[in-house]
């Protein structure tokens, strides 16, 4: 029987460490799903719509650069062509309004040169050319009244176009400068008014623009030579590096990808071609200054995306933790709860068997006690037996009843606890009840060396409830505790009462110097038929009954033991019992 | 004098049939029957003063077996025999009318006790019956035919 006891415990042990196991795995395994679920429910969303507003925000604000560089372009090419249609109208205006031969007076070409110059000094020289080549005039700081153009290159364009205005070029005078030419015919003789642009006022309309700490303006030929110096990297005459492209109608905008080496980061590009000259104006800006506005937002989205992910995975440990932790409780809880059931379903099952045994048991028992009854008559009727004999017999028959009353005992134990009992609800001073009851034990016990030690809390409100249960409580309390003295020369119990009105009751607690509980044992003092007493004297039944009726009174009850130092029993009472255990009692009162 | 007669009734024959050796020493006249149809059947055809019934039997039970013997409408008495835990049909059948209950095992003593009660209320009964029925009779001496018949037979 022990071992067997012993070898089912600790498989049962076994079992709620591995349910234990299961259980933190479970947890741990919720934890992390939860988690991800959350993080993929927020995170996803939040970076597709980061990525959404990064996108549409790039785009527009491209958008918006390109255009604004559009307008700059298309603003700058107007102001050049404004200069240059406006040198070339005076020019012509000129040439039409005087006579070859007026002109070819240099005095009279002096005063023209004058005119044009006299707001602004737009040109800084002015020739008349017949149609030979040969100067007819020249108003100018150099001497070129020899020099023959026949063969010069814009000679024969002014000739074919009527207008020319060239690249700039270094010429006699080894500073780079440009002309402008226009043709008239009179008479059936064509002449040519042949101006040089003030190159100083041209270049700085072109070179003095700077936009931003990285963009510049320039012009280029189509061969690709500067015709302004740029802000950066090359002077006006050089070759640019940049490709031309061939002529073309309106304004072009290009994303130039840094070089290999770095020296010329990503850059944006605009470029538009003049009319008259074929002239192409650039204008350039490095794309992280062009676009630092749309960087700047990027940046902003990304730091704020940064902080929600950081803000989601924080709310997120905290919830899961949290609903963790709820989860934990449930179980505790629900654990707490089938432990109460299994234990009154043990007391349910053991009580129907028992109640049954009993009965059966009660027969016999009668019959018995009949049997002897008849002896005894038949020893009081018969006079003639032997006196010894008589007596013996006399004394056997009676130790047959004590045994009888033992039985009965038992049995009716066993009946009492697993009945339905009717409860008589009275007003109870505890107090006063716990002394009745200490004195009906005192006596006894003060021959096994224990004394009893009261504290009893004075002003205890009184409490409803069943003092013959109670009294039975108490009883097998005590009765256990003086037991537990056994081999002990004395002892002592402490008996304590306090209220709570927080949980609206009063608590009582059992304290003795006995033997103590083991451990293993602990758990299953309350279960009927536990017992650690030898055969004919513990019944095991005793807390099994205290369990019941505490419960049934709407209390609770905790052991507490460490081996031979002793045993405390808590028990918990309300100030009223269950109301379904006042409305039964009720019921049976009207019965 | 003669002691009370007693209709015995439990399913347990060794315990009637001692039951009966115990009360007769004791002076009562006892009729042991096994089962509560018996128990009828012998009160149909004979007198009693009391009768000691066990609740627990096999087909007709102890109650059921109360029920019927009210049913007859005698003097007799009944005492409850029953075990510990019945103590709530025993309550039961005392508000059905039984005089008393006893719970098993139970000392020889005791059941003469309450045997000597239940008899000395039904004397009791019977005696102001007939002292009420004398009266009637003087008032009115019509109704002497029915002095002397069964309580039943008034009906
Ligand atoms: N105060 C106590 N000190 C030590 N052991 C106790 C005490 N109360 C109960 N026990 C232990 O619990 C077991 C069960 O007690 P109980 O249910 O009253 O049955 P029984 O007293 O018939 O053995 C006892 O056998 C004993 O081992
Ligand atoms: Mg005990």
């Amino acid at each position: 029987m022990e071992g067997r006891e012993a070898i089912h415990t600790s498989t049962h042990d076994a079992h709620i460490e591995e349910l234990r196991e299961r259980r933190k795995h479970y947890y741990a395994r919720f934890f992390r799903r939860f988690a991800l679920l959350i993080i993929a429910f927020f995170l996803v969303p939040l970076f597709l719509v980061g990525w959404g507003i990064n996108t549409y925000y790039t785009k527009f604000a491209t958008a918006r650069m390109t255009n604004s560089f559009h307008a700059l372009v298309d603003n700058h090419r107007k102001i050049i062509e404004l200069f240059l249609g406006e040198r070339s109208s005076k020019l012509h205006l000129t040439a039409h309004t005087h006579s070859r031969d007026y002109l070819a007076q240099v005095s009279n070409l002096a005063h023209v040169f004058e005119m044009i110059n006299l707001e602004q000094s737009s040109i800084t020289d002015l020739g008349v050319i017949d149609e030979h080549g040969r100067h007819l005039a020249y108003i100018g700081p150099y001497d070129l009244m020899d020099k023959n153009y026949t063969n010069a290159f814009w000679f024969k364009e002014v000739m074919k176009k009527g207008l020319y205005i060239s690249d700039m070029f270094m010429g006699f005078r080894k500073i780079p400068h440009f002309i402008m030419a226009v043709t008239r015919t009179e008479n059936g003789e064509t002449w040519i008014l042949r101006a040089t642009i003030n190159t100083e006022v041209f270049r700085s309309l072109v070179e003095n623009v700077t936009i931003g700490k990285t963009g510049e303006v320039y012009l280029l030929n189509q061969q690709g030579i500067f015709q302004t110096s740029p802000r950066f990297r090359g002077k006006i005459m050089e070759k640019s590096p940049f490709p031309v492209e061939s002529f073309h109608e309106g304004t072009r905008i290009r994303i130039l990808d840094a070089d290999d080496q770095k020296h010329i980061p990503r850059q944006i590009v605009a470029q538009t071609w003049l009319k008259e000259p074929h002239w192409m104006l650039v204008v350039k800006q490095d794309y992280s200054e062009a676009f630092s506005d749309v960087n700047h937002a990027n940046r902003a989205t990304l730091v704020f995306l940064l902080l929600s992910a950081i803000a989601t995975l924080i709310v997120t440990v905290i919830i899961t933790k949290h609903m963790v932790a709820v989860i934990r409780r449930r179980d505790a809880e629900a654990d707490q709860l089938s432990k109460q059931l299994m234990q009154a379903g043990k007391l349910a099952s053991v009580g129907e068997l028992s109640a049954g045994v009993a009965h059966e048991i009660n027969n016999p028992l009668a019959i018995i006690l009949t049997e002897r009854q008849i002896l005894l008559d038949l020893v009081g009727q018969t006079p003639s037996l032997d006196e010894e004999f008589k007596k013996e017999l006399v004394e056997s028959l009676s130790q047959v009843d004590v045994q009888v009353q033992r039985c009965k005992r038992i049995t009716h134990n066993l009946l009492r606890f697993s009945r339905r009992t009717t409860s008589v609800i009275e007003t109870v001073n505890l107090n006063e009840f716990l002394r009745e009851v200490i004195e009906l034990v005192e006596r006894e016990a003060k021959t096994s060396g224990i004394t009893f030690i009261p504290e009893l809390e004075e002003g205890l409100p009184p409490l409803l409830t069943d003092p013959s249960q109670l009294q039975q409580v108490f009883l097998n309390l005590i009765t256990n505790a003086v037991d537990a003295h056994d081999g002990k020369p004395y002892g002592s119990i402490h008996i304590s009462t306090r209220s709570d009105d927080e949980n609206e009751g009063v608590e009582v607690v059992f304290a003795d110097t006995g033997s103590g509980i083991s451990q293993k044992n602990l758990e299953k003092v309350f279960d009927p038929f536990f017992t650690t007493k030898p055969v004919g004297k513990g019944t095991g039944l005793g807390l099994s009954i205290c369990y019941s009726i505490i419960k049934r009174l709407g209390g609770d009850v905790s052991v507490q033991s460490e081996l031979d130092k002793g045993t405390v029993f808590t028990i918990f009472l309300p100030y009223s019992p269950p109301s379904d255990l006042q409305e039964s009692m009720n019921e049976e009162l009207e019965v | 004098m003669i002691g009370a007669r007693i209709l015995l009734v439990d399913d347990e024959v060794v315990f009637t049939k001692n039951m009966a050796k115990l009360l007769t020493n004791r002076g009562y006249v006892v009729t042991p029957v096994n089962s509560g149809d018996s128990a009828i059947r012998e009160l149909e055809e004979n007198d009693f003063d009391v009768v000691v019934l066990d609740l627990k039997m096999p087909g007709m039970d102890g109650i059921t077996t109360l029920k019927e013997i009210k049913k007859l409408g005698l003097f007799t008495e009944t005492l409850i025999l029953t075990g510990h835990g019945a103590i709530d049909t025993a309550l039961e059948a005392t508000k059905l009318g039984a005089y008393d209950y006893l719970t098993k095992p139970c000392e020889i003593d005791e059941l003469v006790a309450k045997i000597e009660g239940a008899w000395e209320k039904k004397d009791d009964a019977q005696k102001d019956d007939i002292q009420e029925k004398i009266k009637k009779v003087v008032e009115s001496p019509s109704s002497a035919f029915s002095l002397f018949g069964k309580k039943k037979s008034k009906k």
